[in-house]
């Protein structure tokens, strides 16, 4: 300890800093900055922007075995050193600028793409950047602190989203001035939908079950947040349209009662309530809360109610004078109740305990409690029930959402790499099963084989392991065969999959999508069915 | 330096459609054996905003809305108008010297005569119909009318209102929107009050609905004309109805394979008797004249085999119908070329003020006197 103080003060005594080498330093440590910075703007941008996630994902990915880790370690200790020895520096410049051996720069399944935005952000953290550089210069100990300044790109990243979140908030209010006055001319009937999963198939199905009736524009996939919805406003929505059907995603509180201010909803409808983006709510009770914002202004309220927390909601929205339509998938009982009829591609719809039509043919992906919500939404918009009954003999698939297709090999596929919650998961594996049983016998009487591809699932907070164990474990039970993808749920999934003891189920772990689609067309033959299940982009490790 | 310009999109249901449509006109502008040169790709949006984009997109780019990088322009229907970019903070309009424009718009105001209207104002010169080739086409009951009265057979078509009588022709009944494209909202209905009701559930009706007999033993038959370098008219083609489930040629049939008209199924030229034959390319002579084509329109005939009726004129068809050109085989830049030249060379209005020159006002005393 003793020995500790005077070496410190011997550090910290200027002289050393102003040496050559620690010039080589610094030069290198801001040419390492520069593919740093491009590796977490490029997370920043997958990841809507919201601050925190460049330095979650850096420390998920300086964790991945084998060598990330070493890495991380040298390079820290490289930076201690360079309290001494400047030049030790350089180390820490060379481990930042490779990166995480795995998160590439330009991205495989999505590129860095320049938006405005994004290069309103890359100059923001530019500037924080130079800020930390250029104190270590003025005050000193230029080398340490360009040092500090690589290793801590992912945080200055976070900083800068901290930085230019109000202020995308206030350019974008151009739009949204704009979008309001749009909608103040046009005045459609606007149908708000929100919910933890459900909400773009009900979006779809409400626009079907609508066309034939009235003029309708849905929002596009994706177009759920502040400035998605301004621009589907300003883009898409017509003079003449009678209904606007608005998808409103949250990640947090306030988010949903910012965009009901300037597009007031007429029917507000909440799908279902799921630990869906729970790392960044916190807890599902706050979960409810968000979602519960879409309901203040509507005077038509559509809620699931075979969630307790929803079937409250519909209480108390009920207390509050609004119209309360109760959809139910299990209680025929309900406003609208949509009931699978056995096997999993066929349903039957009652209002009010009526039947209004049996055993119809829906596409395998159709979740009966999103076409009940979808279907109590058209009734408030005086849509006969006839014609509604009439419009679900084809209703259309959702895009990746259980979407069944065979292969040129026989082998049938089913794509499910949309989902990424656990109840959906569960759906599919029973989807799985049902299509492999459907399937006609293969020719020489081999067993048919269920083979589940999926990275697992994320965004879980807390309950991330569980889920995935409790997935695992289903898989094991329910297919024959498992691809995990990537390093993310690997332990979690693998777990589940110990968990149960009868059944053998193989396992193959891979890297990356590409190699189980690979993996897929040499092992599997017709007759065999493989589940996609969920598709991580390619900033998850 | 004056350019070509390739306008499309618009506040229309055949929206997407039209964008396939300028797409493919720009690729084959730029392409071999066309006029090459930069055309400028105009955008309309759904929402009436004018944009330039990139004549190179593809059309997945237009999927969300205004493609990325596209330049706000602003339109002014009136002398030294015409497009031009505003420019950005610093202000420096830049005006977009059009020599003549591609019009691509399907359906709503890009075809009914509106678009014409106001590039008329603004003194661009473009293909297709004027503004009263595009109304009368666009107008399911006058062009019927104006058709059956120069005695080209027709099937018997009416106006239905909400107070009106049954047609003198009995059901079962196809119901058209009176103005719209030809392939979205119609209605196969029973009787005449089905039909009444469908005036106010189906909202493609809104402006005006028209009936006619449903008669699904007939098929369509289709028939390609163009004007410029003089009247030609294509081989016969009979478009074949993917799906069972209903009689009409939809819009899923015509426009989701994926090319939009050029791609959908069809027999051509149509295996056909050279009487009809015959009788349908004189017929449509006689319509190009009566309907005012100009540019490249597509008239729909029904059938039975035998004998005809007239049904519809597209006076803007999907793909410039570049599909129909087979006998001779005329290839896409080629009819591009002619369309151009037919845009800079046939005037679509001469406005005149000819005699107004002051008598009357000069006799015209005090206006208060004329009142009092």
């Amino acid at each position: 300890m003793s020995a500790l103080v005077p070496a410190l003060a011997d550090a910290v005594d200027s002289s050393r800093w102003h040496h050559g080498l620690a010039w080589v330093t610094v030069a290198l440590c801001g040419a390492a900055v520069l593919p740093a910075g491009l590796r977490w703007l490029r997370v920043a941008q997958r990841e809507h922007y919201l601050a925190g996630a460049a330095t979650r994902f850096a420390m998920r990915w300086w964790r991945v075995l084998p060598v990330n880790p070493a890495l991380l370690l040298v390079a820290t200790v490289a930076a201690a050193a360079s309290l001494w020895w400047p030049i030790a520096g350089v180390v820490t410049a060379l481990v930042v600028a490779a990166g995480p051996l795995g998160l590439s720069l330009k991205g495989r399944t999505s590129a860095l793409a320049w938006t405005r935005r994004l290069r309103t952000l890359a100059v923001v953290w530019l500037v924080l950047e130079s800020a930390v550089v250029v104190t270590g210069v003025i005050t000193g100990p230029a080398s340490l602190l360009a040092v500090v300044a690589a290793l801590a790109v992912p945080l200055v990243v976070d900083l800068a989203c901290l930085v230019t979140t109000p202020l995308e908030h206030r350019l974008s209010a151009h739009f949204v001035d704009a979008a309001a006055a749009r909608l103040a001319r046009v005045v459609p009937t606007v149908v708000a939908i929100t919910g933890s999963y459900g909400k773009t198939s009900t979006k779809g199905h409400v626009a079907h079950l609508v066309r034939p009736t009235r003029t309708v524009v849905a929002t596009p996939a994706s177009f759920n947040n502040r400035a998605g919805l301004a621009r589907a406003v300003n883009e898409h929505l017509a003079d003449g349209t009678e209904v606007f059907v608005a998808e409103m995603g949250t990640y947090g509180p306030g988010e949903i009662a910012d965009l009901c201010q300037w597009c007031p909803p007429d029917i507000a409808v909440i799908t279902a309530i799921g630990p869906v983006h729970l790392e960044r709510f916190g807890s599902e009770d706050r979960i409810v809360e968000a979602k519960s914002e879409i309901l203040t202004a509507a005077d038509d309220v559509v809620l699931q109610v075979d969630d307790p927390r929803l079937a409250d909601l519909a209480d108390r929205a009920h207390e509050q004078g609004k119209r309360v339509h109760r959809c139910s998938a299990t209680d025929r009982s309900a406003d609208v109740c949509v009931l699978r009829s056995g096997d999993s591609t066929r349903v039957s719809v009652y209002l009010h305990a009526t039947t209004l039509v049996e055993d119809v043919e829906v596409p395998t992906g159709v979740q009966p409690s999103n076409l009940a919500c979808a279907i109590a939404v058209a009734l408030v918009l005086d849509v006969d029930p006839s014609v509604i009954g009439s419009r679900l003999a084809d209703l259309p698939s959702v895009d990746h959402r259980l979407q069944a297709a065979k292969a040129p090999s026989g082998v049938m596929i089913l794509d499910d790499t949309y989902n990424a919650n656990p109840a959906g998961a569960a759906e599919a594996l029973a989807a799985l099963g049902v299509t492999a049983a459907s399937l006609d016998p293969t020719a020489d009487s081999a067993p048919r084989r269920r083979v589940v591809v999926t990275p697992g699932m994320v965004e879980l907070g807390t309950r991330q392991f569980d889920e995935n164990r409790r997935f695992g474990a289903a898989i094991a039970a329910q297919a024959d065969h498992l691809v995990l993808v990537g390093t993310t749920n690997r332990r979690a999934l693998l777990a589940g999959i110990a968990m149960v003891t009868e059944g053998a189920v193989g396992v193959t772990t891979v890297r990356h999508r590409v190699e189980a689609v690979e993996w897929v067309r040499a092992h599997l033959t017709s007759g065999d069915t493989v589940l996609y299940e969920n598709d991580l982009p390619d900033h998850y490790p | 330096m004056p350019e070509v310009a390739v306008i499309f999109g618009g506040p229309s249901p055949e929206h997407d459609v039209s964008v396939l449509t300028g797409l493919q006109a720009a690729r084959g502008l730029t392409g071999p054996g066309g006029p090459g040169g930069n055309p400028r790709a105009i955008f309309w949006t759904k929402t009436g905003d004018w944009y330039e984009v990139d004549p190179a997109l593809e059309a997945e780019a237009f999927l969300e809305g205004v493609p990325r990088g596209a330049t706000k322009l602003q339109f002014v229907a009136g002398p030294d108008g015409g497009f031009s970019d505003p420019g950005g903070r610093l202000g420096r309009t830049r005006s977009l010297e059009i020599d003549a424009a591609l019009v691509c718009c399907h359906g709503g105001p890009g075809e009914d005569g509106t678009l014409q209207a106001a590039l008329d104002l603004a003194g661009i010169h473009y293909s297709g119909p004027t503004v009263s080739g595009a109304a009368l086409g666009m107008d399911k009951l006058a062009f019927g009318t104006v058709v059956a009265a120069a005695g080209l057979p027709t099937l018997p078509r009416a106006l239905v209102t909400a107070e009106g009588v049954p047609p003198p022709f009995p059901g079962p009944y196809i119901v058209k929107p009176r103005f719209g494209g030809s392939s979205i909202g119609i209605d196969v209905v029973e009787d005449h009050a089905t039909a009444q009701a469908r005036l106010t559930a189906n909202p493609h009706l809104r402006f005006g609905a028209v009936i006619e007999p449903f008669r699904p033993d007939l098929t369509d038959l289709q028939v390609g004309v163009r004007t410029w370098p003089s009247l030609q008219l294509s081989a016969v083609e009979r478009p074949i109805r993917a799906s069972g489930s209903t009689d009409i040629l939809d819009y899923r049939d015509k426009y989701v394979a994926g090319e939009g008209m050029a791609g959908a199924n069809r027999e051509l030229p149509a295996q056909i008797s050279s009487e009809l034959d015959k009788g349908l390319r004189d017929a449509a002579e006689r319509i190009a004249a009566l309907a005012g084509v100009r540019g490249v329109a597509r008239i729909d005939f029904l059938s039975d085999g035998e004998q005809f009726v007239v049904n519809e004129i597209n006076t803007i068809p999907g793909s410039l119908a570049r599909y129909l050109w087979v006998t001779p085989p005329i290839p896409f830049p080629t009819l591009l070329t002619d369309l151009l030249a037919e845009a800079r060379q046939r005037p679509t209005h001469a406005y005149s003020a000819a005699g107004a020159d002051g008598t009357v006002l000069r006799s015209a005393g005090s206006i208060a006197g004329k009142l009092g």
